[in-house]
């Protein structure tokens, strides 16, 4: 490629990512969910007329812009473009054709110009509900999880399909809030198609081909050319992890050939009869996602960052569950595959990768407000980031996915649900040269009038972050009902006055611990985020909590 | 008598000085000293007075505008600060917003508290989200944790942030009271003073940043102060807002956390100033100095506001990266885009600019000051859009030498571009850059810009804005004389204001006349309050109430002025909502969210009165000379005219490719643009639409 084109390239590409962060915003500023307006749980993305990703929106979610280009692959199967009409629609959110589970709806509008197809834009949100039990991992069959609905037209020449609305309206708790949220879907991707028709015009421009070819060929060479430099070989790594009685293994092999990885999941174990199954095309989402943050992370993502990664896996595994194994909490599982896929790296790339995170919780609740105002919304808290070669964790900071944490004030007025503490908890970080992010500690009292359905989402109470490089693993996660402790994947009933009690796991370190420099530990137990006891632990140290240089605590680190 | 205008920028402090009476202004402009501002602050009025024979005791005010805050918070020089929270949510600065701002970036960095979590203590209290309380305040606890605070962590000032303050005040006031009556050293911030609304995060960071940078305002303040008055000044000292509006210098030691954006804000009003005086509905402000670039939409006559600004960011300027500062604003987006952006191949190997600086030292490599990476303004130097013998009315001259081989270095060796194909790469990407920014902001703000008419001004913005307006299909351009220290002329053009509001959930159908009247009522008279005792005469304050209101169950609010009548109140914001998504009505019940009240004073100057006295200026040829400049359209240098701003009579016409020159910046007319010159002696560019790839 010439160097001008290189110039004009970089503004364009910006510009079409600049499209999905207004189609982004659009859907946030409409939405009636506070999962999408407050906690982000979506994607936008758009796609050329071959239906190539070529840009999203830069707070969607990892495995969403991962499983899309499949998603939108058999919607064209289902309805050929010629086929298509502008005004139409096109939805679903069957697991295995979309995110792997059906709280998603995934929406495709073809966007046109003078009578031709050039591009596609594509929205996913997670719904605030879609029937059945309820958003909860505690589903034996599909079934019990709520409406399948097929890839089917929403919309047709810009007609409503009023008959689908009804059916949806008729079988989910917060009807208001579902519908607002499918329309605030079909309305962004309406503003896609007009920028992107503005942009076109602009430059003259009557394809997106040869731009998508440059975009995702850019993408693809980095990738390559990155995965060219680290060495060949195959590399295998198992984990185990929570599951309903007894731990589940996920394993990998990666085998890393000259320009491309093949990730192969053999070796996991079968399916489950509760909702954490795993359809393959998620799993495969996070595969991607892991290798893209440690080689190339500052290219923005596209269909170039997927194609020279394959993946493979034994049918009826819990990493490639099959229709109609339920999979309403498939995230609980499907996030591991990040530590996975990284813990297989490690033995190539060991100053790259990231210690074990303590990763995302997500308490599901049903219920009454105090003001009669049906609640069906998810709490999302995060647990410590893991620790990287030269950089501490962060404190409660999502990983992989990345939910935004719920204002403590906004969830009280909206559901009347207290919080009476939400607190750090000191050394539950993995000790280490560098250490991991610290968990929380989250108290909440149903001060509503009415009993509340709850359902916990997460995993880490028997296998904690693991540290890398001789950094050592984080503390578990705990859900304590009334000070009992409960399975991290059940669902409960919270009478009024019940409390419930999140501790959420740190993450892991990197390094060993006897090289931790002695004034950063200081400063933790100055801080208060490691108690003398535990440095005493942990590193062998007995450290006062008064260092005496006070001036230090003013300067920027 | 005469008035001061000081803008202190990241680059250059512009200065105006103002003759009431005949509205003659007079201007200047100097690097400023980053080490202490006021240097140069005081240097550059000290040299304008010489330059116009004026005595310092003739000045009746000087207005501000300062990058103080900002620094402080930037550096983390601010004081020692103590924080009171509720118990159990000591730990709410450091679990923050739990999001990563970059998806794949897992090096990523969060910003410190810039109070620790030792200088917090936990009060035993408690306010539901209803305001009911439900733990009541003990005010031995309260001063045994100030007292700890005291003495073993020596601070000087105190931030009080209790949960649900937003909906009951309390408890946080009867804090405050007692350490007026038994701490009078103590500076406090309590925050639903600071800012009263929902979302504990953003209210407390906001809290504690005020109390921390209490003190050094306090401090700076007082040094201006002294400096000016032993140099026999006698007049008053008024600070700008980031809201646009001027404050005592009392006000700015309360809520220094307004001062975040204190210059920018002024050079948006100014624009919306010449907006309404040429009758224009929708205008973009567009302000390119240094350092950055600032963007504005003005809608009849007003720019639009906000409450949430982000400052401190940590990692490589990115959006989330920093810590986020409630307070009313003028809704502006800021990018890292300035004559000083530093030119470099990103991991792409396609070329990016900024949002790092080169500041004013080194600053970019033709002020030969060292600086060894392309800038912007190397590249503007290369193109031929800056000349190296009149930029700053050739007070400062450039080095060509020096910007050709820095951006041979770094940009055509790599790329195998030759200069001036890597020179326009560099300039176009800032337009794209900025035109982008735009259009995302006016987007998310349903302004359509393409019926609009630019502002363009700043030291760096009159190059850059025919061309931007170009890409955004905005068909005329607007470029005021002294466009290159607007910002300064705007400190002298505000009136004093001050805003205040509340955040309290009420359902519209269950809201009665009264109620409706007993929540605005104390916003009101807090208002009133303020401006009085900045010596606005009760009689003459403006106030303007509006309400952010939205569908039950929706997050998002759209900001209504508040009719006097609740019915009128519930259309307005229906046909408002119909307006911005353009969707089908809800039946959904309406709720309101936010109290907001705005009150300000007669301006103390009208922008039309203003007459800029041409430095030193004998009637002389208006085309001073031709010089090589680069027009895309051909790809090639062309032999264009030099306009001499100062010559140029109303009615005047010309077409580009030009150049007109003034001493603070330059303007760039296309190949294909218009320009008129009206009685004002703005320069309206008509600009020629239809692409510009």
């Amino acid at each position: 490629m010439s160097a001008i084109d290189s110039i004009s390239l970089g503004i364009m590409w910006n510009r079409l990512i600049a499209i999905t962060d207004e189609t982004l915003n659009t859907l946030v500023r409409t939405s009636f969910s506070a999962n999408v307006r407050e906690s982000y749980d979506l994607s936008c993305m758009l796609f050329d007329a071959d239906a190539r990703l070529i840009a999203q929106g830069t707070y969607s979610v990892p495995s969403f812009t991962g499983t899309a280009p499949e998603t939108i692959a058999a919607m064209l199967e289902r309805f050929p473009p010629d086929s298509l009409r502008p005004g139409d629609a096109i939805a679903t959110n069957d697991p295995w054709i979309g995110t792997g589970h059906l709280y998603d709806i995934n929406i495709v509008r073809p966007i046109f110009r003078d009578d031709e197809i050039i591009a596609y834009s594509m929205s996913i949100t997670h719904l605030p509900d879609i029937g059945g039990l309820g958003f909860t991992a505690s589903a034996r069959q599909i079934y019990e999880e709520g409406l399948r609905i097929p890839i089917c037209k929403i919309f047709e020449a810009g007609d409503a399909n009023e008959l689908l609305l009804d059916i949806i309206k008729n079988n989910v708790r917060v009807a208001d809030q579902t519908l607002g949220d499918l329309h605030a879907n079909i309305a962004c991707n309406e503003v896609a198609a007009r920028l992107l028709v503005e942009f076109m015009d602009e430059y003259g421009l009557t394809s997106l081909s040869s731009i998508a070819d440059s975009i995702i060929g850019y993408s693809e060479r980095a990738l390559r050319n990155a995965i060219a430099e680290i060495e060949d070989g195959q590399h295998s790594h198992s984990i185990q992890i929570e599951g309903q009685d007894e731990p589940l293994t996920l394993a990998v092999t990666l085998d890393i050939r000259d320009d491309s990885i093949h990730a192969d999941f053999s070796g996991c174990s079968p399916e489950v009869n509760i909702g954490i199954n795993v359809p393959l095309s998620y799993a495969k989402a996070f595969v991607v996602y892991t290798i893209k943050c440690l080689l190339t992370p500052n290219i923005p993502n596209n269909l170039g960052s997927v194609r020279p990664i394959t993946v493979s896996s034994p049918k009826r595994s819990i990493l490639n569950a099959q229709d109609p194994s339920p999979t309403g909490g498939r995230h609980i599982v499907g996030h591991f595959v990040t530590p996975l896929v990284m813990g297989a790296l490690a033995k190539v790339v060991p100053d790259l990768v990231q210690a074990d995170s303590g990763m995302l919780s997500l308490v599901n609740v049903q219920g009454q407000s105090p003001s009669g105002r049906g609640i069906s919304s998810i709490f999302f808290s995060s647990g410590g980031f893991g620790a990287l070669d030269g950089l501490d964790g962060a404190d409660t900071v999502p990983s992989p996915s990345n939910m935004t944490g719920t204002s403590i004030e906004v969830w009280e007025d909206m559901t009347g649900i207290s919080i009476l503490s939400k607190a750090l908890r000191p050394d539950s970080g993995g000790s280490g040269r560098n250490r991991g992010g610290l968990g929380q500690e989250i108290v909440f009292r149903n001060d509503t009038n009415s009993e509340l359905t709850i359902s916990c989402l997460a995993g880490r109470t028997e296998f904690p972050a693991l540290g890398y490089a001789g950094g050592q693993p984080g503390a578990l996660r705990k859900c304590l009902i009334n000070g009992l402790e409960v399975h991290s994947k059940g669902r409960y009933f919270l009478a009024v006055g019940d409390v419930l009690t999140l501790l959420e796991p740190g993450g892991g370190g990197f390094g060993p611990p006897k090289e931790r420099a002695r004034s950063t530990i200081e400063r933790d137990v100055r801080m208060g985020f490691a108690t003398r006891e535990g440095i005493l632990q942990d590193y062998g140290l007995d450290i006062l909590d008064e260092p005496p240089d006070l001036e230090s605590r003013f300067v920027q680190l | 008598m005469y008035r001061l205008g000081v803008d202190i920028g990241g680059t250059f402090t512009d200065f105006v000085l103002l003759e009431h009476a005949t509205g003659v202004a007079t201007l200047h402009k100097q690097l400023t000293t980053p080490d202490d501002p006021s240097e140069a602050v005081i240097e550059g009025i000290d040299y304008l007075l010489k330059e116009t024979g004026v005595d310092i005791s003739a000045v009746s005010s000087v207005v501000h505008g300062t990058t103080l805050v900002t620094n402080a918070l930037i550096e983390r020089r601010g004081s020692p600060t103590g924080m009171l929270v509720t118990k159990g949510m000591r730990d709410v600065l450091d679990i923050a917003k739990e999001r990563r701002y970059d998806l794949f970036d897992l090096r990523l960095r969060f910003p410190e508290p810039v109070v620790p979590r030792y200088c917090r203590r936990e009060i035993n209290e408690r306010v539901c989200s209803d305001g009911k309380v439900a733990a009541p305040l003990d005010r031995d606890e309260v001063r045994a944790a100030i007292d700890e605070l005291i003495v073993k962590e020596k601070i000087e000032a105190l931030a009080v942030c209790f949960l649900n303050s937003y909906a009951n005040t309390d408890h946080e006031r009867q804090v405050e009271e007692l350490i007026q009556s038994e701490y009078p050293k103590l500076k406090v911030s309590c925050s639903a003073t600071v800012f009263p609304y929902i979302r504990e995060y953003e209210r407390w960071t906001t809290a504690v940043m005020n109390a921390y940078v209490q003190p050094t305002v306090d401090r700076y303040i007082r040094r201006i102060e002294e400096r000016l008055t032993t140099a026999g000044f006698h007049g008053k000292i008024h600070i700008m807002t980031s809201s646009g509006g001027m404050v005592t210098t009392e006000i700015s030691r309360r809520f220094p956390i307004r001062l975040l954006e204190s210059g920018p804000a002024a050079g948006s009003l100014m624009a919306a100033q010449v907006g309404r005086e040429l009758g224009e509905k929708r205008v973009l402000s567009f302000d390119m100095g240094g350092t950055t670039a600032k963007g504005v939409l003005v809608r009849d006559g007003k720019p639009l506001k906000k409450y949430e600004l982000e400052v401190a960011r940590v990692h490589e300027f990115k959006a989330g990266s920093g810590l986020p500062a409630k307070a009313p604003a003028v809704d502006m987006i800021e990018i890292g885009a300035g004559g000083g952006s530093i030119a470099s191949l990103d991991d792409r190997g396609l070329i990016g600019v900024g949002p790092t600086s080169a500041g004013a030292f080194p600053g970019p490599a033709c002020y030969g000051r060292g600086g060894q990476q392309p800038t912007l303004t190397d590249a503007n130097l290369i193109l031929g859009y800056l000349s190296a013998d009149s930029f700053l009315g050739g007070k400062m001259p450039l080095n060509f030498m020096e910007a050709k081989q820095a951006m041979e270095d770094v940009i055509c060796t790599p790329l195998g571009l030759d200069h001036l194909r890597a020179a326009w790469g560099v300039h176009e990407t800032i337009n794209e850059d900025v035109a982008r920014a735009f259009r995302v902001h006016a987007s998310e703000r349903a302004f359509d810009y393409r019926r609009s008419s630019m502002v363009g001004f700043g030291g760096s913005g009159p190059i850059h804005a025919a061309r931007i307006a170009r890409k955004l299909n905005v068909p005329t351009l607007i470029v005021p004389p002294g466009a290159g220290v607007m910002s300064a002329f705007g400190l002298l053009v505000s009136p004093f204001s001050f805003e205040t509001a509340i955040s309290r959930r009420v359902a519209m159908e269950s809201l009665d006349k009264r109620s409706y009247d007993e929540i605005f009522t104390p916003l009101v008279e807090q208002v009133k309050a303020v401006l009085a005792s900045a010596g606005v005469d009760r009689g003459a304050i403006q106030i303007h109430k509006t309400v952010d209101v939205r569908y039950s169950g929706q997050g998002y609010e759209v900001e209504v002025p508040a009719s006097e009548s609740l019915d009128t109140l519930a259309e307005t914001f229906r046909s408002a909502y119909q307006e911005l998504f353009s969707s089908v009505l809800l039946d959904e019940q309406l709720e309101i969210v936010n109290w907001k009240v705005e009150g300000s004073g007669p301006p103390p100057l009208s922008a039309a009165k203003i007459r800029l006295l041409a430095p030193n200026h004998e009637a002389g040829d208006i085309v001073v000379g031709r010089r090589g400049a680069y027009v895309p359209e051909q790809e090639a240098m062309v032999d264009v005219p030099v306009y001499d701003r100062y010559q140029l009579t109303p009615g005047f016409e010309f077409s580009g490719p030009a150049i007109v020159e003034e001493h603070e910046s330059t303007l760039i007319v296309g190949d294909g643009d218009l320009v008129r010159v009206d009685e004002r002696l703005n320069l309206i560019v008509t600009v020629k639409l239809g692409g510009t790839a």
